[in-house]
């Protein structure tokens, strides 16, 4: 063998030697670069975390802190174990939280607290001789002065301040405030408390020891399905993400799951694995779409009229002409289609009432209390009326009958659905149902001709009443079918006997509005429904916020409802509605109550629906462009509905419908005074004086200086660069900043709202902004603090998709001079402390209460009566809203805010109509967080840091304290007169503490505050207690209810379900359109798939992977009619204000449409615009918030007003927009004052 | 103590009356180092100037709209080398274990990488050891300083100030890739459009070969002078 050929001339071999037996080998080679993952993995600890933006992920993360730095995050895999043949919920997480990190030092970060230095200036000089108050007196008190950093806002210039200086200036503005106007002119508003419930409560709980104002999000995100509370008088309750995979058809209507519920999307997955079938309904090729097996392609804002051809199918095929045994059996125990409702004779013609009750009835049934409140069903057993158990009049005054047993006086009743066979029926009459179809807007027309009323042939029986009279009523069942247009051989018109006929209702019809092929519809209502009949409800529809933003949007949702209700799937696992936006469920919610709104110090709190009060306060009604006339149902009861919309909100409000803020025109502290000096009780002085007009209520006059809000503190939220429906009057009237609205002040005088000439611009003495990063609203604060990030602060967050709880904590210290929102609100209120006592001690302030849902109040108004009208008197907390008598001690609000107060120990606890002593908890809570030994709070447990809050919430909630949920249930079993307490008994000794979620997340106890059990044999899913445990809904009939019978429904239309076309809100006017802008798109506004939930859109790392800044998308058609080319900036505009963004030009979205992803920051990479020469605005610079009277309806069973639960909502969806190319691009880099002012 | 290093990150730091009262000290030991050329020295008059003479609360709302909002111009050196990447955390960390192993122990709110806190740690270190970490930082703080310029503002002396005693030569090449970010000027946008201008995407014949819209993007930033657009800050825009 030659030495040269064994010999290697140009290689080396990188072994030297070999070992064990060949596996290893001594290399030559450097190894440094190991050290690459040796350091990429050094670090010092790992924190459990997650994001609390306002992401239902709640997904638990691995922060990793090297030398006091985060320096990245991974998904934590230690979620407790499922069941057997249950898929785990890992993995969690998603691009959006990986990112999130980089957050906490990102040069967007606000780092210290930030005064506006025009503000500063004026403070710290007239500080240099007069006291805080006295300063801040000066300033608001000095037109000019008071101007020199209002008109500021927006425009830069602020300066750094000390935390001492700057809570100061805080605290004096809000001594004066009360003490000048009173504390209800102290709005807070803060989103989402699930998402990080203390940093929530240490606000709320602030404002609430002064008597400040919380203002609700839910609804103002019209988040807050209003469907939802008028069928199950519940704020929503839905399935966790792992009942999906229970579900044997699945329908994702409107809701993008792969891209807005990533973390939850692999239950989607699996579920199809399993063999699930699935169908996915909305108007673009989203990302969910691809996994349908069929797709729908809906025309937006028409999904009423596909769900009311889903129904007809349903009930042709399971109830008329076959019925499916379990679907009747449900349909007749747990909905209202027994119920009779009352037919309704006006100038000859029928139409749906109210709900007989037995009131109407001579003697009443027998029943005594609350006749008026219980509802009537015709009994087959005893061939006659009968007032079955559970209805809301058996909720309160009495006990044992609040239950879904088929009984009626202890004795078993069968109630009759339907009067359609010979023997049953007395007669069939003609009853008009409202028809909208004909009046849609230019592009959503079809060329309908039908008239606006249609007769449809309905049997009905003949009943005495008390009054001696004959009335006819109908079952529910009955004028269900007859509004779903189906025959059912009773002869009439409007009525079809096969899908082809084109009769408002079936497929055929739909077919014409919605673009979907009827036989789609049928093959899809067909499977829904087979698979719900075969698995006992197991279908499910998973829907998103697309279609609740609309209009009318409860129409979407109650004809999806109404499919799930005929086909027996809500309360069963597997099935239901699973609605899955704004994140609303703060599961140990009754534990957290107290501490966000000082209930432990005094009650009630006081609370306000952000829609109609934004409505009011930014001045939004002075454009309203919506007349009711347009709204009003042309077989409308005789009444006076010829008012404006604001009018409409005024006389809920002065009925207790809803809330007011402020509430009067007078200081409620000068009224608490006064009714004393009286010597009269609150309710008592203020009833005598509103009757008289002595006293008037704010909502009267929204633009007198009197009723302005005053101060107003934005934390965790964007408000103004994300929720803030109608942006552009948020600037100009209630901040008084450049703004952009193009539209004119509409020329509709309201009847009930005085109308001033001038509409006043900056009404806001103070905006304080706390937030980790430079947010849009931010940006126009005048104080803007610096809080700590998700990995800086301890707190707690809850998910409604999953059964955890789970924490946030604090990592790393806050980052900079930034302080953790508990503890900013602790300075806050310690300033106030120590400067208010110059102008305030203890006194008595009076809180206006409205009618609350849950509470007996909720059976205030069966009859709809206005006392200023003099139709009846004005009787605190039943005519009109209760008026209380709060006592604030102003110098012992630090004091308070730290220390658990006696309420508890004096009233208990509770939640949801039930309560409970809670002595034990307060008592351990004593021992756990030990007590204050001297000061005004003595003897009281202390609350002192974050964690001493987040124990306080966890020790007193049923669903993290066993024993206290067994307390809860054994209050509802006296209710209902059944035992439920088994339900928590397994898990009586559990009680969770912060340090056991911090080790692992755990799984929450099933509670009475929600219509779900948590067990090892059901994923929690809604309604469930109520079918599996015959709890009542809490309604009026106490079923499902899909008839809603208040005066004001029938009104306006809807009683039942219908087909309502979006509205025309008239904002691209020719005085608005520039010549040559023929483009007009539907605007719509979606959630994006690179900020949104668990990050904001200002991410750099997330702004990379999409476009860099604003974009809207268009379709290829609508782009080539206006010369758009991909990524050309384009300018969007109406009377409302005008955006400016790139254009995306994709075949995904349909012709007529443009998408502008929510909450895109103006903070970045937006232009000015050609059209009004400011800066382009957000996506809700085009909108404007447009309140609908029908959710205004109060002191009605579940149609009674709750905070975050019910009220008017800000719906978005129904806004047209010019589209047009911008040739000319102006970043407007130039100082304020030169030529044209940036901003 | 090197009192230059010391004064140039006292006029970088947050102005305060504290600091209005000490500026002419703060300018007199500037005035007096020899290291600075003559040119440099008149150049930081102005600062010197404007910080001893100005309103504070002009002072403080334009130092809070340069430093504090604009992300371009922030402070926080690793802003300009990592941006919002996962390294930065890293980085931070071995800074803080620099300043540590000097013998340090940072007690300020600032984060490690804030330019004054480094040049209070370089101020107190053996003068190469300084030069040598100014040098590494040059680009940076020549970008800063031409954007300043830009901007008309005096503090541009101090980073030309510290550039000039780094002693480096700064690479065009890592400056232009800073300065590239856009800042004021809407020129740049028909440029950075063309960067972002997607190929129409064709599948086949070669299933592997990936997607050619982004190979093209990318070879086109690769070689293009203008970096893809980064979002700009509102700041940036006064």
């Amino acid at each position: 063998m030659s030495h040269l050929l064994d010999r290697l001339n140009f290689l080396e071999p990188k072994a030297v030697e070999t070992f064990a037996d060949g596996h290893g080998q001594v290399t030559r080679e450097s190894r440094d670069w190991e050290d690459t993952y040796r350091n990429r993995w050094r670090h010092d600890k790992i924190v459990r975390s997650t994001h609390g933006v306002n992401c239902t992920g709640s997904c638990s993360w691995k922060i990793y802190v090297k030398s006091g730095i985060v320096t990245w995050e991974t998904q934590q895999t230690d979620y407790p174990r499922t069941r057997p043949d249950l898929p785990n919920h890992e993995p969690r997480g998603c691009a959006r939280g990986a990112s999130y990190s980089w957050y906490l030092y990102s040069a967007n970060r606000v780092k210290h607290p930030l005064v506006r230095g025009r503000l500063m200036k004026t403070w710290r000089r007239l500080r240099e001789t007069k006291s805080p108050i006295e300063a801040w007196t000066a300033i608001q008190e000095d037109p000019l002065l008071r101007a020199d950093y209002v008109k500021a806002r927006g425009k830069g210039g602020f300066v750094r301040a000390s935390w001492d200086e700057a809570t100061e200036i805080v605290a004096a503005a809000n001594a004066y405030t009360v003490r000048r106007y009173g504390p209800d002119r102290i709005f807070g508003f803060s989103p989402i408390p699930a998402m990080s419930m203390i940093s929530y409560a240490a606000g709320s709980r602030y404002l609430s020891l002064l008597g400040g104002v919380c203002m609700s999000f839910y609804d103002w995100y019209c988040d807050l399905p209003p469907s939802s509370p008028m069928t199950w008088g519940e704020q929503t309750d839905v399935p966790e993400s792992a009942d999906w995979y229970n579900a044997g058809y699945l329908i994702l209507w409107g809701s993008n799951v792969p891209q807005t519920r990533t973390p939850d999307a692999h239950f989607y997955t699996e579920a199809r694995y399993r063999g699930a079938k699935s169908a996915v309904i909305c108007p673009d090729y989203s990302e969910a779409a691809k996994f349908g097996d069929v797709w729908l392609n809906v025309k937006q804002g028409t999904d009423a009229a596909l769900g009311m051809a889903f129904g007809h199918v349903i009930l042709r095929e399971f109830h008329l002409d076959r019925q499916a045994e379990y679907f009747e059996e449900y349909c007749r125990r747990f909905t209202d289609m027994p119920m009779l409702v009352r037919l309704d004779r006006r100038d000859g013609r029928l139409t749906p009432g109210r709900f007989l009750r037995a009131a109407d009835i001579d003697g009443a049934l027998g029943q005594t209390n609350n006749p008026e409140w219980k509802t009537l069903v015709w009994d087959r057993l005893s061939g006659g009326l009968a007032a079955p158990n559970g209805s809301i009049g058996f909720r309160w005054g009495e006990k044992g009958a609040w239950n879904l047993e088929e009984q009626a006086d202890g004795k078993p009743i069968e109630p009759v659905m339907s009067f359609i066979l010979d023997e049953d029926r007395d007669d069939v009459a003609g009853v008009d149902f409202p028809y909208f179809g004909g009046a849609a807007t230019e592009f959503f027309a079809t060329g309908d001709k039908r008239p606006d009323v249609l007769t449809r042939n309905v049997p009905v029986k003949r009943v005495r009443l008390a009054d001696g009279e004959e009335a006819l009523v109908a079952t529910v069942f009955d004028l269900l079918c007859a509004n779903y247009g189906l025959d059912r051989g009773l002869g009439g018109e409007w009525v079809a006997a096969s899908y082809d006929e084109d009769v408002p209702g079936t497929p055929a019809w739909a077919e014409k509005i919605t673009g979907v092929p009827a036989d789609k519809i049928i093959h899809v209502a067909r499977e829904f429904a087979s698979n719900a009949e075969k698995t006992r409800g197991k279908s499910m529809v998973i829907i998103g916020a697309a279609m609740n933003h609309w209009y009318h949007m409860d129409m979407n949702y109650r004809a999806v409802i109404n499919m799930l209700a005929m086909c027996g799937c809500v309360g069963q696992s597997g099935g239901g509605w699973a609605h899955y936006v704004g994140q609303e469920k703060l599961r140990p919610q009754t534990g957290w109550l107290p501490v966000a709104f000082a209930l432990d110090w005094g009650r009630p709190p006081r609370q306000m629906n952000s829609t109609s009060a934004f409505y009011a306060h930014t001045d939004q009604w002075r454009y309203e462009t919506v007349r009711a006339d347009e709204l009003l149902s042309p077989t409308a009861p005789e009444g006076d509905w010829n008012a404006s919309l604001i009018d409409f909100n005024i006389r809920a409000e002065r009925m207790g419908w809803l809330p007011s803020a402020p509430q009067l025109r007078t200081n409620p502290l000068e009224v608490g005074r006064a009714a004393r000096e009286a010597g009269k009780t609150a309710a008592e002085y203020v009833a005598e004086k509103l009757s008289s007009g002595e006293l008037e209520m704010s909502c009267e006059d929204p633009d007198a200086p009197e009723n302005w809000p005053r101060n107003l503190f934005v934390w965790r939220s964007n408000l103004l660069g994300s929720s803030g429906k109608g942006h552009e009057y948020f600037l100009r009237h209630l901040l008084g900043a450049d703004h952009s609205v193009l539209g004119a002040e509409t020329a509709n005088r309201p009847v009930e709202a005085r109308w001033r000439e001038k509409a006043p611009e900056g009404k806001l003495d103070l905006l304080v902004c706390i937030d980790f990063r430079m947010s849009t609203t931010a940006v126009y604060a005048d104080i803007v603090l610096p809080t700590a990030s998700w990995y800086e602060k301890n707190d707690l967050n809850t998910s409604d998709m999953h059964p955890f709880i789970h924490p946030l904590q604090a990592a790393v210290d806050p980052a900079y001079e930034s302080r953790s929102d508990w503890e900013i609100f602790k300075s806050i209120a310690r300033k106030f402390q120590q400067v208010a006592p110059e102008i305030l001690g203890k006194e008595t302030d009076v809180v206006a209460v409205p009618l609350l849902h849950d509470t007996p109040a909720e059976l205030a108004q069966d009859e709809v009566r206005d006392w200023k009208k003099g139709e009846c008197p004005l009787i605190p907390g039943k005519t009109a809203p209760n008026f209380v008598a709060v006592e604030r001690d102003y110098g012992a609000v630090y004091d308070r805010f730290v220390a658990l107060g006696p309420l508890l120990d004096k009233l208990g606890n509770g939640g949801k109509g039930i309560g409970w002593k809670t002595e034990e908890e307060v008592e351990a809570l004593r021992a756990l967080n030990g007590e204050w030994e001297t000061g005004p709070a003595a003897g009281r447990p202390r609350i002192e840091t974050d964690i001493d809050a987040c124990e306080a919430v966890l020790m007193l909630a049923p669903e993290t304290n066993g024993h206290v949920a067994v307390k809860a249930w054994a209050a509802l079993s006296e209710n209902t007169g059944r035992d439920h307490t088994h339900l928590a008994r397994p898990k009586e000794e559990e009680k969770i503490r912060f340090r056991d979620i911090a080790a692992q997340p755990r799984k929450i106890i099933s509670s009475p505050t929600w219509s779900g059990l948590e067990s090892e044999h059901v994923c929690y899913n809604a309604g469930y207690t109520n079918v599996h445990e015959l709890i009542p809904w809490r309604t009026l009939t106490g079923r499902q209810q899909l008839y809603q019978d208040h005066l004001w429904m029938r009104a306006f239309g809807e009683g039942f379900v219908s087909y309502r076309p979006p509205v025309d809100l008239k904002t691209v006017t020719d005085a608005v359109r520039e010549a040559g802008d023929a483009l007009v798109l539907n605007f719509i506004t979606p959630h994006q798939k690179w900020g949104i939930h668990s990050t904001y859109s200002d991410n750099l790392l997330m702004l990379t992977l999409n476009r860099g800044g604003p974009v809207i998308w268009i379709s290829e058609t609508d782009a080539r009619k206006a010369g758009i080319a991909d990524n050309d900036w384009v300018e969007l505009y109406n009377a409302n204000g005008a955006l400016t963004a790139r254009a995306v030009v994709s075949q995904r979205i349909r012709e007529g449409t443009t998408f502008m992803y929510h909450a895109q920051e103006k903070i970045v990479n937006t232009p000015g615009s050609q059209r009004t020469g400011r800066r382009g605005g957000i996506h809700n610079s085009v909108t404007r918030a447009v309140p609908k009277p029908t959710h205004m309806i109060g002191g009605y069973a579940q149609q009674s007003w709750g905070f975050n639960y019910y009220g008017t909502v800000g719906a978005n969806r129904d806004e047209f927009v010019v589209v047009r190319r911008m040739d000319k691009v102006d970043w407007l880099d130039r100082p304020i004052g030169s030529k044209e002012a940036a901003q | 103590m090197d009192r230059t290093l010391k004064a140039l990150s006292l006029a970088l730091s947050y102005p305060t009356p504290e600091l209005q009262r000490a500026m002419p000290e703060i300018a007199a030991a500037l005035a007096a180092d020899s290291r600075l050329t003559a040119a440099a020295r008149r150049a930081l008059r102005p600062l010197m100037q404007a910080l001893a003479q100005e309103d504070i609360y002009a002072l403080q709302e334009t130092y809070v709209a340069l430093f504090d909002r604009t992300r371009t111009l922030s402070l926080n050196l690793f802003e300009h080398v990592h941006g919002e990447s996962r390294a930065r955390g890293g980085a931070m960390v071995s800074l803080l274990e620099t300043y540590r192993a000097g013998g340090f122990e940072p007690v300020t709110a600032e984060l490690p990488d804030h330019l004054p806190v480094l040049l209070e740690f370089l101020s107190l270190r053996p003068a190469a050891e300084a030069r040598e970490i100014l040098a590494d930082a040059a680009h940076i703080l020549k970008a800063l300083q031409t954007r300043l310029e830009r901007r008309e503002s005096p503090w541009a002396a101090a980073f030309a100030a510290l550039v000039e005693l780094s002693g480096a030569r700064v690479a065009p090449d890592a400056l232009a890739e800073l300065l590239e970010q856009p800042e004021t000027d809407p020129d740049d946008l028909k440029a950075l459009d063309a960067v972002w201008e997607e190929a129409e995407v064709r599948f086949g014949p070669d299933p592997n070969a990936g997607c050619p819209a982004s190979r093209e993007m990318l070879a086109r930033m690769a070689t293009d002078p203008a970096a893809p657009e980064k979002p700009r800050a509102l700041g940036a825009a006064r």
